[in-house]
């Protein structure tokens, strides 16, 4: 060809047709459309916020609140387990690292600037704006740290990389036993010294107490909504295909010029982002106290299980897994004991008789409709 | 001095453990290619079985569980490996054998799914329970010898403030504890490198449709893996058991890290080979052992981890492990 | 094909050498591939063949040798920089994305000289959008030109297995590669397969403008397309010249006979 001109100068065909393609379209459509999706959700967000204790009661609610922060988990591990077929057991270990960063700035953010660890404001007061910072700041120091976690180990073979993993959890965990008590006045956090920031003022194996409790509805599903948005772009583009590739045949994926571990990271970090985001809404969720157990193998599997169960890359299947299994146990409480068994049970079974999940990688409507066929032909069929 | 030998005596007993432990990781993995992760919970099974029957069934044979003659722990040992090795046997018959030709990662999340099954049916009241336990202790808590250091005798520098006798403690427990385990790895090397048995599994480990066709019933090769393999796992939660009285509920997080530091050990010796996991065992160990000791005992799982990182990043074959190129 | 000036080679391999333990699987190869060259690689089975491909390809690394295309050396790259650097192949046993779809496989090959970013991606920008529109476009056409587009939508998997070769090829073509490699296309085809497969090679070298390195046991294949053809055994390059010359070299006979062995 012209070899004259520099290679990385010359335009690929593909870029070619996509610059083409993009002169013809109306941008202000694409960027609504684009848009559209978030809008919906926020307004369903809403909705479940104040219609769900009206009509359904506080219990009700508060499943809600379970299960969506379930979803957030479940949609998030899928994006590492099921597109990019990594097996991770340490996905609680980003949970609680989110967690903690969370309540750490809300707490001790609220003693510093209003003098107290409670609750400030209202609706959109300061006090949330803290709380959705705190959030944000959870699931980036959970990227962070799947950043730092992944780069090592994401070149492992998939059940090496399972179990270290699973000891990652296991360290955090313990990492987190070996912190201070929190500090309880605001005198004393003006007061402290250095060396009670060390290892960080969050309770150690007591757990971290007192964060105030901002966690409702809205945010939950706000998020909710975030992730699954993510989670399906990242599935139907050629990111989506890259991973799916990684899952399907590493050498070939290389072969068609995949960047096999940059993807594989990627994936991690955009999961334990949003697992860290769900940590910071679980840490601010009334009547819990974020402990080193959440960061444990146990709070891990219960998540691989919704994965799963509900399918290997399923968006749909996840969300739905993971809101039945996130409820039951409110519902079962009677039968805490069996719980545990019938998931294994469960495990089990879905590998001996269904191994890809409930719905496959299909997603739940595909079931009732095929995908549209596009009607594109080749200009230069030959 | 005293100190190190003193670390140096406690890494050994529980290298030995750990070394036990790895064992059946790296046999199943060698044949199977999975992580066969319900083998810490035979473990669990192991200790478990062990207090019960020294409980319970030493009674019936007219011993006295607090002062039990020399044979009752051998019994109590025997007995133990016995029963986790039929458990072995049937959890391989009944869920890892129909999924014989799956991907790798479906038969993984079954062996976690066995795992979690063994875990929490361990927690019924009717079974373990959610209490802790105490071992009755089998064998005398006897010091089999010891050495008294005088102060240590600085090189040049003034004498040490506090400058006490310190002792080296060889105890009787940690000696049966190295001799058992060394006993059942002999036993074991002598099976893998000298019988039939050890020629067909390692037939079978070094490619499994070959060995088929030269005869090999694979399958009950592979029945005979886990039931080694279970048996070494239950020898070691008995030993451990002797060596820390103390029972968790089955479920306890000591038990998940027990597990998951003998497949780091079989990781770091090159997963696959049997030596390797016996010298994996005795190194991850001591890193811990003296981790605990000269920095801080706290962060004891993090050395172990750390190593495992370390050695992925480093030689992800693991010591005595060969390169196998993948088959593209 | 291109006369005497002899052009400059566009891949440039000379004196690679790879053992596994003790076993040499390639020795000293050479080889120069002219643009729009298209070269055979033949040898008896374990020959070191597909081991060439790989070390062609960065799947695995040479011990000693340099391989060069366009006169930059891609010894110690990883597989994936290979591939954008301009050397696409199929695989002897087919290893397509069996839960993609037909076309989404092309797609991920195409995908490779999109500049798409992530964050674009997940904001849906409209460059992000058109991005993937031409991506999907030029699978379809690609798709196409081999006959494939009614199958476009259908897994992978599920595609008949003269059909998973040709997508595999298509596959290739779609990261618009200088050099493509061809592991075996003719496998498990019958006579009238392969005078088709015949005529697409040719095709595909005219139409795409690359080089073509073909691996293939059938001898009249071989001797049909490839201007010069290399014979391996052992490892070691016994042979190398026209398929004229290859037919009558005794060494060759011998190696496929079999005196030896």
């Amino acid at each position: 060809m012209q070899s004259p001109s520099p290679p990385q100068v010359e335009l690929s065909q593909v870029e070619r047709e996509a610059l083409a393609l993009a002169v013809t379209e109306s941008r202000c459509a694409t960027c609504l459309r684009s848009g559209t999706p978030l809008l919906t959700g926020l307004a369903l967000a809403a909705a479940v916020q104040v219609l769900v204790p009206r009509l359904a009661g506080d219990y009700a609610a508060r499943i809600c609140l379970d299960a969506g922060i379930a979803v957030i988990l479940a949609v998030s591990l899928n994006i590492v387990n099921g597109l990019a077929g990594q097996f991770s057991l340490g996905h609680a270990g980003f949970l609680a690292v989110g967690g903690y960063t969370a309540g750490m700035i809300s707490y001790y953010g609220s003693l510093w600037l209003w003098g107290s660890g409670g609750v400030h404001g209202g609706w959109f007061g300061a006090g949330q704006a803290l709380f959705l910072v705190a959030c944000l700041a959870g699931g980036g120091v959970g990227a962070a740290v799947g950043y730092l976690m992944g780069l090592p180990t994401l070149r492992l073979r998939g059940d090496y990389l399972a179990i270290v993993t699973l000891g990652f959890g296991e360290i955090i965990r313990v990492l987190f036993q070996q912190t201070q008590p929190v500090l309880r006045t605001a005198e004393q956090f003006r007061a402290a010294g250095w060396e009670q920031f060390v290892p960080p003022p969050v309770g150690g194996s007591l757990g971290f107490s007192g964060i105030p409790k901002y966690t409702n509805n809205f945010w939950v599903y706000a998020f909710v909504t975030i992730t699954l948005i993510v989670a399906h772009r990242l599935k139907f583009s050629s990111a989506g295909r890259n991973l799916i590739s990684i899952r399907e045949d590493e050498v070939a994926a290389l072969a068609m010029g995949v960047h096999v571990t940059r993807w594989k990271v990627r994936a991690f970090v955009i999961a334990a982002f949003f697992a860290g985001i769900a940590g910071g809404l679980f840490a601010h969720e009334s009547g819990i106290i974020l402990s080193p157990r959440d960061a444990g193998f146990q709070r891990s599997i219960e998540l691989v299980i919704m994965v799963v169960l509900g399918g290997k890359g399923s968006i749909s299947g996840v969300v739905l897994a993971a809101a039945l299994l996130a409820s039951l146990p409110e519902l079962l409480r009677d039968f805490d004991q069996y719980r545990m068994i019938a998931y294994a049970v469960l495990l089990i079974g879905m590998m001996l008789v269904r191994p890809q999940g409930l719905f496959g990688s299909r997603e739940v409507w595909d079931l009732w409709r095929r995908r549209p066929q596009p009607v594109v032909a080749g200009k230069g069929a030959a | 001095m005293a100190d190190l030998l003193q670390t140096i005596e406690t890494s050994l007993a529980v290298g030995a453990l750990y070394a036990l432990i790895a064992l059946g990781y790296t046999m199943v993995y060698g044949i199977l290619q999975f992580i066969n992760f319900a083998h810490s919970d035979i473990v669990v099974l192991g200790a478990w079985f062990s207090y019960r029957m020294s409980q319970q069934l030493l009674p019936r044979l007219g011993v006295d569980p607090h002062s039990p003659p020399w044979w009752a722990g051998g019994v109590v040992l025997v007995l133990a490996m016995g029963l986790c090795a039929a458990v072995g046997f049937c959890i391989e018959r009944a869920c890892y054998k129909p999924l014989r030709h799956s991907p790798r990662l479906n038969v993984l999340i079954t062996a976690i799914g066995v795992s979690l099954l063994l875990q929490n049916v361990g927690q019924l009241p009717v079974v373990f329970g959610t209490q802790p336990a105490r071992m009755p202790s089998l064998l005398p808590d006897r010091e089999l010898f010891s050495v008294t250091f005088a102060s240590p005798p600085a090189a040049g520098a003034e004498p040490a403030p506090a400058a006490e006798p310190r002792r080296v403690v060889i105890r009787l427990v940690d000696s049966v504890i190295f001799v058992t385990a060394g006993v059942l790895m002999v036993l074991l090397e002598l099976l893998v490198y000298h019988t039939r048995l050890g020629t067909a599994m390692r037939a079978v480990s070094f490619r499994t449709e070959t060995a088929a066709l030269m005869g090999i019933n694979v399958d009950r090769i592979i029945s005979w893996t886990f039931l080694i393999g279970a048996a070494l796992a239950a020898a070691a939660g008995f030993l451990f058991a002797m060596k820390y009285p103390g029972l968790n509920q089955p479920a306890h997080t000591t038990w998940v890290l027990l597990g998951l530091k003998a497949f780091v050990a079989a990781v770091i010796g090159g997963i696959g080979n049997v030596r390797g996991a016996v010298l994996g065992g005795f190194v991850i160990a001591f890193v811990e052992q003296f981790g605990a000791f000269y920095i801080s005992s706290n962060y004891r799982d993090l050395y172990v981890f750390a190593l495992l990182i370390l050695m992925l990043l480093v030689r992800p074959t693991g010591l005595l492990g060969t390169n196998v190129q993948q088959k593209v | 094909m291109n006369g005497p000036p002899a052009p400059r080679p566009l891949l440039h391999i000379s004196g690679l050498s790879l053992s596994f333990g003790g076993l040499a699987a390639v020795q000293n190869f050479s080889l120069q591939l002219p643009p729009r060259g298209l070269y055979g690689l033949i040898g008896p089975n374990g020959a070191g063949k597909t081991t060439v491909f790989n070390l062609l390809t960065g799947i695995y690394a040479p011990d000693r040798g340099t391989i060069e295309l366009e006169g930059v050396s891609l010894a110690a790259r990883p597989p994936h920089r290979i591939a954008a650097a301009g050397i696409a192949r199929t695989f002897q046993n087919i290893r397509l994305f069996g839960e993609l779809s037909v076309v989404e496989n092309v797609q991920l090959a195409c995908a490779l000289r999109s500049r798409q970013h992530l964050v674009a991606t997940l904001l849906r920008t409209p460059a992000a959008l058109a991005r993937e529109r031409a991506i999907q476009q030029r699978s379809l056409e690609l798709l196409a030109l081999f006959d494939l587009q009614g199958r476009a939508h259908e897994a992978a998997q599920g595609l008949p297995y003269g059909h998973q070769r040709k997508l595999e090829i298509v596959r290739a073509l779609a990261t618009e590669p200088k050099v493509l490699l061809l592991d075996e296309p003719a496998a498990g085809m019958n006579p009238q397969e392969k005078r088709e497969l015949a005529a697409t090679i040719r095709h595909i070298r005219d139409a795409f403008h690359v080089a073509i390195l073909l691996i293939d046991h059938d001898m009249g294949l071989v001797m049909d397309v490839c201007e010069q053809i290399t014979v391996l055994d052992h490892g070691e390059t016994i042979a190398s010249g026209p398929p004229e010359q290859i037919q009558n070299d005794p060494q060759v006979i011998e190696a496929y006979l079999g005196t030896g062995d």
